[in-house]
């Protein structure tokens, strides 16, 4: 009360970091709708080139936070930083931005939706029909670039959603879950264009609630649950830091040895296989052994913890 | 700059190339025409010639009488101008028979004729009801005033000759005293006689209220739909990672505004290429005589006021989120249009009254109330310049409005922000 506070963002772990070299960096961002705190408190650091996940259950703030970093909301407090420099409109234009909820002119043909965005992006209309050609043939969409938008399926108008983010190759493409909606096979050409960008340089934050992708796909993650970064950094990481607690067995015949409570804390039945998350202190050798006393086993493999179940673990944690 | 470029190409392209457009460039200026040539038309078409019995007292009485009608045709003094009815003869208007057995059988028979439809009406016009000063004209509906005047004043200009030839007066003399003295309205515009009649100033008005509403009605719901459509596609979110809502406001109503400016000019080129020539021999046409000051006017309040109807179509697309919830709002735009059209007559009687002037200000009045002041007497320059600027300061305000209101829009789902929150949104927006 007595002293004057200057507007300091609160400060944070991650604030101590070298932010030089980061393509985004969050520090203590907080954004409130009303009563509501959508995003708490939240820090991260996405490095440069490489696919960043962005995890969380639905609602936890994901959205919250993309449309900040899009400038289309204003956080509350904390500081956001891109390329070195505090977040400005200057930067929307090394941006490309894929939306969770995918939005395109229907009446528009396709091509001319296309160029149209890239223009607004800063492409001439030349550059813009060219870039927008190649893609399209990338994606399969060369027979129907003079469709009007209506015209396509929801998975087509999802690629040239895409293509519209990415077209006026940005350093930064930030992807809400874009892979919904899309066949697999469609999803195959989509990661591989992902995968591709990345390992060309560019930087991919990538958001989702799917944790198979993320596992495939992204180097460091951010996890959030109910605004606030319950984990973060690097893939591999965190993987080893949760320790190799995790077997996954095949088995034909008596499954007894899955009651064992002194090794096995819990398990997830897959139908074809089992996952047994071990007791702490349970030695996995004992469990073979218990196991093929019984059964026939096709496979016994002592595995990394799923990104699943570190979520679970992490998220059932932080509501407790 | 570059980005609101971008945005008014694609929002123009959209709606030039759009139904909407073809339909208003050709239908409009075909509804406008039919509108000026039908009535005079119809006026003039398929009527055949009206059927009246004068019953008299003597043939010679009931042949003067009749004469005096068939000499001035009902409505022949205000029809100056309007040369549909004076270019018919009397004679095809009009068969009139003179009757004189002046029987209560014969009275009863004319009127069985009149309904069965053989004549349309009979003028008892005895000595009888002379002497009474009453006078009988049956027909089928009941006659209007001008119908009244014409016959009563044929009468009473058959009496008062004859009066005055008992009187002792001759022809020449007579004539000299029953010819009326006619009043004829002269316009003064800046100390000269200016041309022009009444039916013709009040044509460019019509003309100009007509535009408006019909282009703010058609475009200006395009222009809410599209908002609305911007925001439950959620393009709106692609679109703000690219451009300011401003940007994006600013070029859509430019866009809007350009496709008004590009129906003017298809207007008057179809104008001048098609209608003119038939249009010039309608009288009440040729007497528009189109001052460049009203041409000018003309342009810029149908742009002007075509842009602030727009920009308030464009908020309450910004505000609502369904296309319903969006005409329960378009009162509020029909609402002014209505009240100028309203206020048309008292511009007109009295244009430079203190309300009037004042009323021409209001920028959501003033497309059509400081026009009609335009076409009807000269305002002040300062008057024209000042509802000018206030309804460009207007659109800009409006246009800051909406796009701050649009931002927000990102964020809705659901139910219609209520006022207080829309305030707050605003103040959020400044952020």
């Amino acid at each position: 009360m007595s002293s004057v506070q200057t507007p300091v963002a609160p400060v944070s772990s991650s604030a101590a970091r070298l932010a030089g070299n980061d393509t985004v960096d969050l520090v203590g961002v907080r954004k409130c709708y009303d009563e509501f705190v959508a995003v708490d408190d939240l820090s991260l650091n996405v490095r440069p080139s490489g696919i960043y996940g962005l995890l969380g259950p639905n609602g936890a703030g994901k959205t919250s936070t993309i449309r900040m970093l899009m400038g289309i909301t204003v956080p509350d407090a904390g500081r956001i930083t891109v390329f070195g420099e505090p977040l400005a409109r200057a930067h929307m234009d090394q941006f490309g931005y894929l939306p969770e909820e995918r939005g395109l002119y229907k009446k528009m043909k396709v091509l001319e939706h296309l160029v149209f965005l890239g223009q607004l992006k800063g492409l001439s209309s030349a550059e813009a029909t060219q870039r927008a050609n190649r893609w399209c043939e990338r994606f399969e969409l060369t027979a129907w670039t003079g469709k009007k938008v209506e015209e396509l399926s929801k998975g087509m108008q999802q690629k040239v959603q895409f293509i519209g983010a990415v077209l006026h190759d940005p350093r930064l493409i930030i992807m809400d879950e874009p892979f919904t909606g899309l066949d697999p096979a469609n999803a195959v050409v989509l990661k591989d264009v992902l995968l591709e960008m990345a390992k060309s340089g560019k930087t991919i934050l990538l958001s989702t609630h799917r944790m198979d992708q993320v596992e495939r796909l992204c180097q460091s993650i951010c996890l959030i649950n109910h605004g606030r970064a319950v984990l973060e950094g690097d893939l591999n990481q965190i993987k080893a830091r949760y320790g190799r607690h995790n077997v996954q067995i095949k088995y034909d015949g008596d499954a007894r040895f899955l009651q064992e409570k002194r090794l096995v804390e819990s398990f997830n039945d897959y139908g074809n296989y089992v996952e047994i998350h071990l007791a702490s202190s349970a030695d996995p050798q004992e469990l073979l052994h218990l196991a093929s006393a019984n059964a026939r086993l096709d496979k016994f493999e002592l595995m990394e913890p799923s990104l699943e179940e570190i979520f679970i673990d992490v998220v059932g944690r932080s509501n407790a | 700059m570059r980005n609101t470029w971008i945005i008014l190409k694609r929002e123009y392209l959209e709606r030039v190339r759009s139904r909407t457009f073809l339909v208003l460039t050709i239908l409009a200026p075909a509804i406008m025409t039919a509108l000026m040539i039908l009535p005079a038309k119809l006026a003039t078409m398929g009527d055949k010639p009206q059927h009246f019995v004068i019953v008299a007292s003597t043939q010679q009485f009931g042949e003067m009488v009749r004469q005096q009608l068939l000499s001035e045709p009902m409505g022949s003094e205000e029809a100056e101008g309007d040369s549909s009815e004076a270019s018919r003869k009397p004679e095809d208007q009009y068969v009139i028979d003179v009757d004189t057995s002046s029987t209560e059988v014969e009275r009863a028979s004319l009127r069985d004729k009149v309904s069965n439809r053989e004549i349309d009406g009979f003028l008892w016009l005895t000595d009888d009801a002379i002497a009474g000063h009453r006078v009988d004209w049956d027909t089928r509906e009941m006659a209007g005033s001008r119908e009244k005047s014409w016959i009563g004043d044929a009468v009473n200009r058959i009496l008062q000759r004859q009066e005055l030839a008992k009187a002792g007066l001759n022809s020449a003399q007579t004539q000299e005293l029953l010819t009326p003295v006619k009043v004829e309205s002269v316009r003064i515009e800046r100390g000269r006689e200016a041309k022009g009649s009444g039916s013709g100033r009040f044509l460019e008005i019509v003309v100009m209220v007509m535009l408006i509403y019909v282009a703010v009605l058609l475009y200006g719901i395009s222009v809410m739909r599209s908002v609305l459509e911007e925001k439950t596609s959620r393009i709106i979110e692609v679109l703000l990672s690219s451009a300011s809502s401003t940007e994006l406001m600013t070029g859509k109503l430019l866009g809007v505004g350009a496709v008004g400016l590009t129906q003017i000019v298809v207007w008057t080129v179809m104008a001048g290429v098609i209608a003119l020539p038939s249009l010039a021999t309608q009288a009440s046409f040729s007497e528009l005589q189109l001052s460049p000051l009203v041409m000018i006017s003309f342009v810029l309040y149908f742009l002007f006021g075509y842009l602030l109807y727009s920009t308030m179509y464009a908020t309450i697309g910004a505000i609502t989120t369904t296309e319903q919830e969006g005409q329960q709002l378009q009162f509020l735009i029909v609402m002014p249009l209505v009240l100028s059209v309203f206020m048309l007559m008292p511009v007109l009687r009295t244009p430079d009254s203190a309300v009037v002037v004042w009323l021409s200000m209001v920028p959501f009045f003033a497309p059509i109330v400081m026009y009609a002041r335009i076409v009807v007497q000269t305002p002040p320059i300062w008057q024209i310049a000042l509802s000018l600027v206030l309804m460009v300061a207007t659109i800009a305000g409006l246009v800051v409005l909406c796009a701050r209101i649009y931002r927000i829009g990102v964020l809705i789902y659901g139910k219609r922000p209520t006022l207080p929150e829309i305030i707050k949104w605003l103040k959020y927006a400044n952020a």
